[in-house]
């Protein structure tokens, strides 16, 4: 019962603690409530305070079913009155009060009667220590989180499911698929709780609610679908996807966009009109995209659902993956998937985004002739790089107008056409014959000619350009009457030389075009993709890349990048350099899903295919001789990865490159020769470097190990992913941080399993273990 | 022409019996055409006020009307001048009812009227046609009416069967004289133009796949109205249109003829192929195929590739359609029903109509699954240019290297068409020979674009060395393949490209040359082409640094040149031979003379070298790998000269050089087109059928 106390409590502002609960809290409780309202700047005072109320209403409702259960305490007095005061202090008109406990009341009644009479005893002292701890600055969004797990007190949930509002969003976004978790699958007390906090943050942000409604779905998948239907995860998802959760008070503004982009587009025409209510057409068939950037006159007056665009979007290119999924080749796939994209693209740009991008952008293109294929058998995953405009704000920045494709014609005259990757002076270098002698004399040593016309012949940038007739003639008719003669030889090493100056690019290999795609520098690349777009010029233009996967469950994988994220920060607040680099993970339904790829990696995989060298033959064929500088940081990078993916692998037990079979696997992980060798062998400095990070990394984790169990132990609930098959999965991921060893020990442990795994070098090289880049190496 | 098969017709549709009952249209067509005294007509609505509207609901008669019209002379038909007015004005009139069966019906009479009188008038100019229509005074009058009326029939949401036929009148009104100049009456027609209706047609997906076809071709002609004397207003529109959806669908239309030929082409040589004769096929093989080619009229896609022409030709902005892939053919997932494997449509008989091609399931098959324009294209010009014997086929091979020749000098389609990331299997047709096995279509690798292209031309040259020598189309040919290689030293897109195979068959093509010099003379500048060809050498040994994609293939180039010197040799001993004499090639074969230096010089070179590196490891027949290194340890004292221009060429230009081509080729497609034009095509009895529920 005692825990009721605690939650109507910060809440309430009155500055005399009169009634105040169990302990002298009456005062710091006070001290909460201004810093949360202070850190409520940011969110939206009247949401929280609705909130806030919410949760009040509950209370008071319990109090009603505690006074007849006869274990009265002093909680009753807290609350008897208490609203009311409270409510005027936040200076709310009493009428919505009202209002909002008769909604409110008859909402709740059911849930909390059940509640209450599942309440357990606590003594009061334990609840004055959780509610210093809840008030102290130590309690985090990972606190709250636990706390909102554990707790089976409705109020300690109330209390946290208000708490949520006080933190950062980006610090409770990463425990979304938590809480949302914990929505589907706890009981109602928890649901409560969290539901304002995820309705006011729908409300907010468009992409939240994306998120929500993919999440919502995913998560529900495992429940028989008898269940499913009427869950109350199903329900919100429902909320979400209806329009429900709109900004009401925010409306696009409609003057701004009315007299919007149509200039992109040839002058009134009836075919324009025409292509209009086309467009429109097809939006009802809900098999297309809806363009609103030609067509802001038809947003205006039906404006579809919000999200409708945007699962357009996403279920076009599920659609893309399923049927790709259905053709033989990889070469066919390939195919496919470009002239998919090219479609596409004829729908964009449209009021759609990346959900997985940091920022908020508009989808305009997608350079479909760089999307590849990527290596599975059965299914299709593929790579797509989407190019977006970045903009202040996605609900009220109008769709940028489409610019056509061919567009880009009339802003690239003939004359300055890109020489495809050649700049300038590399250009003026290697064009021509003759300036290429500058610096090389000897080269020039051509008996019969004195002194040569250095005349670098203009003619050839405009060869097309009706200027001068073909013909033989004109050699004598040039200004520079002396021929220009050039050596054999030269032509033959100029050849040679730009092929080797040309960074070693892996060979167009159809079985696998997702290597060259790869390996290309994502700078040259952005380069090259917005010098091709008839985007490309505007200031605001991003490059982003995708891996759209259909039938794959990314769940675990999500879990996994939660799980690498914690110890990703934990491991950086503890200052040990271990590097890993997670992908994003967007978990669409329990068997689709988009990663972002991390840009400038190649899989070792390719990598050996591709250079037919030992890792280390590559790493010195990059970045040159052992004592090289660039070698050197290389190597290191590569053990600080090496030794975090490492450790990764040990506490996760990843067999391929994600936790399918988490908590199962004994073996540690896989270390190759290959690995030691790069690293300068086994008696290196490196090698114990390397040893020691480990060391240092898992003391790190084991510090923080609760941060990392909970993220998963929640996850637990309600699935049935083959990783959490069977009851120890929690239980083995706990003893994987060897709590009871001292440092000694865990120093012994770190070497047995170095030693363990070096003599599994028959381990195959996974595919998936692209943490590993040369990105940053 | 034309006159026979009408008559045909009328054999055919009208049986005997019907005759001495005559049909109350009839009647009245009658009483319209009545001279009742001295030369003079009188307006049958005197007597009857309700006769134009009950001629109107009435189903047209085609035959007796045109048949009537064609059975009076000059003279007579003069003499009626002034009711034939009255008609086309009703008709006119007509058309802005609201009952679609008088539209129908007006629309009807009006082709009648107008190939009709076209018939009886061929001699005279076509003032006096506009005249007899409708009269000098009112003519300009009418023809706004009637165009404004076309215009809004064609944009308005109404049946779809009513705007073909407005497409047909169209067609029939463009395609009278055999002339497309000398058709007056379109001066009209550019004044009020359609333009926008055509493209509303195309950018509207239902009436696309309904009049794509004829919309298409309309354009495709009307382009051709005096294209070089006046300012045609419809060259000015198409060559702006920027409208993404427009222009698509225009490829479209043009993508679905052309596969439509590609798919029957197929399908009847592999009826050939699977016949017990497919061994004879083998052997004489292109006879066969020659057999073949006389049931697959290539006349009806003169139409279309003269519309992909123009388009390319004239629109900056469909170069990007090229590399559209289609939509709706590309994307068909599921096989309904085995593609018949007899034609549907009677070859040759109508235009393939796209409706046919909706309906019929491609077969799943890869190539067909991801193409584009171009693909199509590449495929279709395969199998046109492989026979260029007969003069259609000739025209047919012709315009698509011009089409191509307009590609290769766009820098947009250059870029895609070396798009590494675009690759493709491109299934050129490959004529039989006998000296070669047909290559196994699934061993083709996939590859960028600009590939097939190459592939296409060098199938060109090693196909076509004859006595009948294609010389124009041997040129541009050599154009083409010039232009790609200076898009790729300009660009430096080095083409993983098995250029060996190009060069023998330039190689070749030199050795042809020379062997039937003396017949070739007779009709032909022969040096033309060899300074083209030698000049493609020389790009390839002074600039190939800039596009070669390995240096072995450098290496390789000078082992070819090499290997063949014999070639060369025998080439500059002509060249100079005739430099010398003060004959009429001195000029032309001076100029191959310098342009052979540096092979000559290569070959100078080497040869020396290579002969005493077999003296001394006395080797009498060195291998091909003994000669490369020879090679590539003796570049560094060869010196070459740089020749100039070699990177330039001359941009394409119709209106010089190719105005009599298109003429002609125009003159024949109207023909066709008016043939085609048949009188089931016109008087659409579904159409009735659709609009006699209505009333």
């Amino acid at each position: 019962m005692g825990d009721t106390v605690v939650e109507p409590a910060p809440l309430k502002p009155t500055s005399e603690p009169t009634s105040g609960p169990p302990g002298n809290n009456g005062g710091s409780l006070l001290s909460v409530i201004t810093e949360g309202v202070g850190e409520l700047s940011v969110i939206d005072p009247e949401v929280a305070q609705k909130a806030c109320q919410e949760v009040l209403e509950k209370v008071k409702l319990l109090h009603g079913g505690v006074a007849v259960s006869s274990r009265g305490t002093p909680l009753e007095l807290v609350n008897g009155d208490g609203v009311d005061s409270e409510i005027r202090c936040l200076d709310d008109p009493p009428a919505q009060i009202r209002e909002e406990e008769d909604e409110m009341g008859a909402a709740v009644a059911s849930g909390t009667a059940k509640g209450a009479r599942r309440r357990r005893q606590n003594n009061s002292a334990k609840q004055s220590w959780l509610l210093r701890l809840f008030e102290s600055k130590l309690f985090d969004i990972s606190m709250a989180i636990s706390y909102l797990y554990n707790s089976k007190e409705p109020g300690v949930q109330a209390y946290i499911g208000n708490r949520l509002f006080c933190f950062r969003n980006e610090d409770v976004d990463f425990y979304l698929p938590q809480l949302l978790n914990m929505y589907i699958h706890m009981d109602e007390d928890v649901g409560d709780a969290i539901k304002p906090y995820i309705v006011h943050r729908c409300r907010q942000s468009i992409n939240f609610s994306l998120q929500c409604a993919l999440l919502l779905g995913a998560y529900s998948s495992d429940m028989h679908i008898s269940t499913q239907r009427h869950s109350r995860g199903t329900k919100l998802r429902k909320l979400i996807l209806s329009d429900e959760l709109k900004p009401a008070h925010r409306k696009r503004e409609l003057p701004s966009l009315s007299p919007a982009p149509d200039t992109g587009l040839s002058p009134s025409k009836r075919t324009h009109q025409r292509s209009k209510s086309d467009a429109t057409a097809s939006i009802s068939l809900s098999s297309n995209l809806k363009r609103t950037a030609s067509n802001p006159k038809v947003e205006n007056e039906d404006e579809p659902v919000r999200l409708a665009p945007e699962r357009e979007f996403i279920k076009s290119l599920m659609a893309i993956g399923k049927r790709l999924a259905t053709l033989p080749t990889k070469e066919q796939k390939t195919q496919r998937l470009i002239s998919e994209l090219s479609l596409l693209n004829h729908k964009l740009p449209a009021r759609v985004w990346l959900p997985t991008a940091g920022f908020d952008h508009h989808v305009v293109r997608v350079p479909h002739t760089q999307a590849v294929v990527l290596n599975s058998k059965d299914k299709a995953p593929y790579l797509i790089y989407v190019e977006v405009l970045e903009c202040e704000n996605f609900d009220t920045t109008s769709v940028p107008a489409r610019i056509p494709e061919n567009r880009i014609r009339s802003t690239r005259s003939v004359e300055n056409l890109p020489e495809c990757g050649i700049t300038h002076e590399q250009r003026a270098g290697s064009f021509s014959t003759v300036p290429n002698y500058d610096n090389d004399d000897e080269a020039w040593s051509v008996d019969d000619i004195g002194e040569l016309q250095v005349e670098l012949p203009e003619v050839h940038t405009n060869s097309c350009d009706n200027i001068s007739q073909f013909s033989v003639d004109s050699i004598t008719s040039q200004e520079s009457k002396e021929p220009v003669f050039i050596a054999a030889g030269d032509i033959r090493r100029r050849l040679s030389e730009q092929l080797a100056h040309t960074p070693t690019a892996f060979k167009r290999d159809p079985e696998d075009p997702s290597a060259v795609a790869l390996k290309e520098p994502w700078q040259e690349k952005v380069r090259r993709i917005r010098e091709g777009s008839p985007y490309g010029h505007l200031p605001n233009w991003r490059l982003l890349s995708v891996i759209v996967k259909c039938g794959d469950d990314l769940r675990q994988e999500l879990l996994a990048f939660q799980v690498l994220k914690q110890l990703q920060s934990i491991w950086e607040q503890e200052r040990v350099p271990l590097w890993i680099k997670p992908y994003k993970i967007l978990v669409i339904s329990a068997d689709s899903g988009m990663i972002e790829p991390v840009v400038n990696a190649v899989s070792i995989h390719q990598v050996k295919k591709q250079s037919q060298l030992s890792l280390l033959d590559y790493f010195l064929q990059e970045h040159g001789s052992y004592t090289t500088e660039a070698f050197l940081s290389a190597q290191r990078n590569f053990v600080q990865s090496c030794a975090g993916y490492c450790l990764v692998c040990y506490l996760l037990q990843v067999k391929d490159s994600s936790p399918r079979n988490l908590g199962f696997e004994t073996s540690a992980f896989k270390l190759t020769t290959e690995f030691v060798d790069v690293m300068g062998g086994l008696d290196g400095d490196m090698f114990n470097y390397y040893k020691m990070l480990m060391l240092q990394g898992l003391i790190a984790a084991r510090k923080h190990m609760d941060k990392v169990v909970q993220i998963v132990e929640i996850m637990q609930q309600g699935s049935q992913l083959p990783c959490f098959h069977g009851s120890s999965t929690i239980r083995n991921l706990k003893e994987r941080f060897h709590m009871s060893m001292t440092e000694e020990q865990l120093q012994l442990l770190v070497e047995q399993m170095v030693d363990g795994s070096m003599r599994s070098i028959t381990t195959k090289l996974y595919d998936g273990f692209q943490y590993l880049t040369n990105g940053i190496m | 022409m034309a006159q026979v098969e009408k008559r045909g017709g009328l054999l055919r549709k009208s049986s005997a019996s019907k005759k001495p009952l005559k049909e109350k249209v009839v009647l009245m067509y009658d009483e319209i055409f009545m001279v009742v005294a001295m030369s003079q007509t009188e307006d049958p609505s005197k007597c009857s006020p309700r006769f134009w509207e009950e001629l109107f609901l009435m189903k047209v008669n085609l035959e007796y009307l045109e048949g009537k019209l064609e059975s009076l002379d000059g003279e007579e038909l003069m003499k009626i001048k002034d009711n034939i007015n009255c008609l086309f004005q009703h008709c006119i009139q007509a058309l802005g009812e609201e009952h679609p069966i008088r539209v129908v019906n007006a629309l009807q009479t009006l082709c009648a009227l107008i190939r009709g009188v076209h018939q009886k008038n061929k001699s005279t100019s076509g003032f006096d046609i506009i005249n007899m229509l409708m009269g000098f005074d009112k003519a300009e009058l009418c023809m706004k009416n009637l165009m404004e009326s076309l215009d809004s029939l064609l944009c308005a949401e109404g049946s779809e069967s009513l705007k073909s036929l407005c497409l047909k009148l169209l067609l029939c009104l463009v395609t009278v004289t055999d002339n497309i100049s000398q058709n007056t009456i379109l001066e009209y027609v550019m004044i009020n133009s359609i333009f926008e209706a055509i493209l509303q047609i195309l950018s509207h997906p239902p009436s696309r796949r309904e009049h794509g076809y004829d919309a298409v071709v309309l354009l495709a002609l009307l382009v051709n109205y005096r294209k070089y004397e006046s300012v045609n207003p419809y060259i000015v529109k198409l060559s702006i249109v920027d409208d993404e959806a427009t222009l698509n669908g225009m490829g479209l239309v043009i993508a679905q003829a052309l596969s439509e030929y590609n798919r029957q082409y197929k399908d009847k040589e592999e009826e050939h192929q699977s016949g017990f004769f497919s061994a004879l096929t083998n052997m004489v093989g292109s006879m066969f195929i020659a057999d073949a080619h006389e049931k697959i009229s290539v006349q009806t896609n003169e139409a279309i590739l003269l519309a992909l022409y123009e388009a390319v030709h004239l629109n900056r902005n469909f170069i990007t359609v090229l590399a559209q892939s289609h939509p709706e053919m590309g994307l068909v997932t599921t096989p309904v029903s085995p593609a018949p494997t007899t034609p549907v449509t009677p070859l040759g008989t109508t235009p393939p109509s796209s409706d046919v091609i909706s309906s019929v399931e491609l077969p799943l098959d890869a190539d067909v699954q991801t193409s584009n324009l171009l693909i199509t294209f590449l495929k279709y010009s395969s199998i046109v240019m492989q026979d260029t014997k007969d003069e259609h086929r000739l025209h047919s091979g012709k315009l698509c290297l011009i089409i191509l020749t307009c590609i290769a000098e766009d820098q947009y389609a250059n870029a895609f068409l070396h798009d590494d990331n675009m690759n493709f299997r491109v299934n050129l047709h490959r004529m039989p020979m006998r000296h070669r096995k047909k290559a196994a279509d699934k061993n083709l690798p996939c590859r960028p674009l600009v590939c097939a292209v190459l592939d296409l031309m060098v199938e060109f040259i090693v196909t076509h060395m004859m006595k009948e020598f294609p010389m124009d189309l041997y040129i541009r040919c050599i154009q083409v393949v010039h232009k790609l290689l200076c898009y790729q030293k300009k660009c430096r897109v080095r083409l993983h490209y098995t250029w060996r195979e190009l060069w023998s068959a330039l190689i070749n093509l030199l050795k042809f040359l020379m062997s039937n010099e003396t017949v070739l003379l007779a009709k032909h500048n022969i040096f033309t082409l060899a300074l083209m060809i030698v000049n493609l050498f020389n790009m390839f040994i002074t600039y190939g640094d800039t596009f070669l994609p390995t240096p072995s293939s450098y290496d390789e180039l000078y082992y070819e040149i090499i290997r063949m010197h014999q070639s060369f040799d025998n080439l500059y001993s002509m060249v100079l031979r005739l430099s010398t004499n003060a004959g009429q090639w001195k000029e032309a074969a001076s100029k191959v003379t310098h342009a052979l230096v540096n092979i000559r010089a290569i070959i100078n070179h080497f040869n020396p070298k290579i002969e005493s590196y077999a003296a001394v490891n006395h080797i009498s027949q060195l291998s091909e790998e003994q000669v490369l290194e020879v090679v590539r340890a003796n570049y560094d004292t060869l010196t070459l000269k740089l020749q100039d221009g070699l990177d330039q060429y001359e941009r394409y230009s119709e209106q010089h050089k190719e105005a009599a081509f298109f003429k002609e080729l125009v003159r024949s497609i109207s023909t066709n087109v008016r043939r085609n034009l048949a009188f089931h095509t016109l008087s659409q009895e579904v159409l009735l059928k659709e609009f006699s529920t209505i009333s």
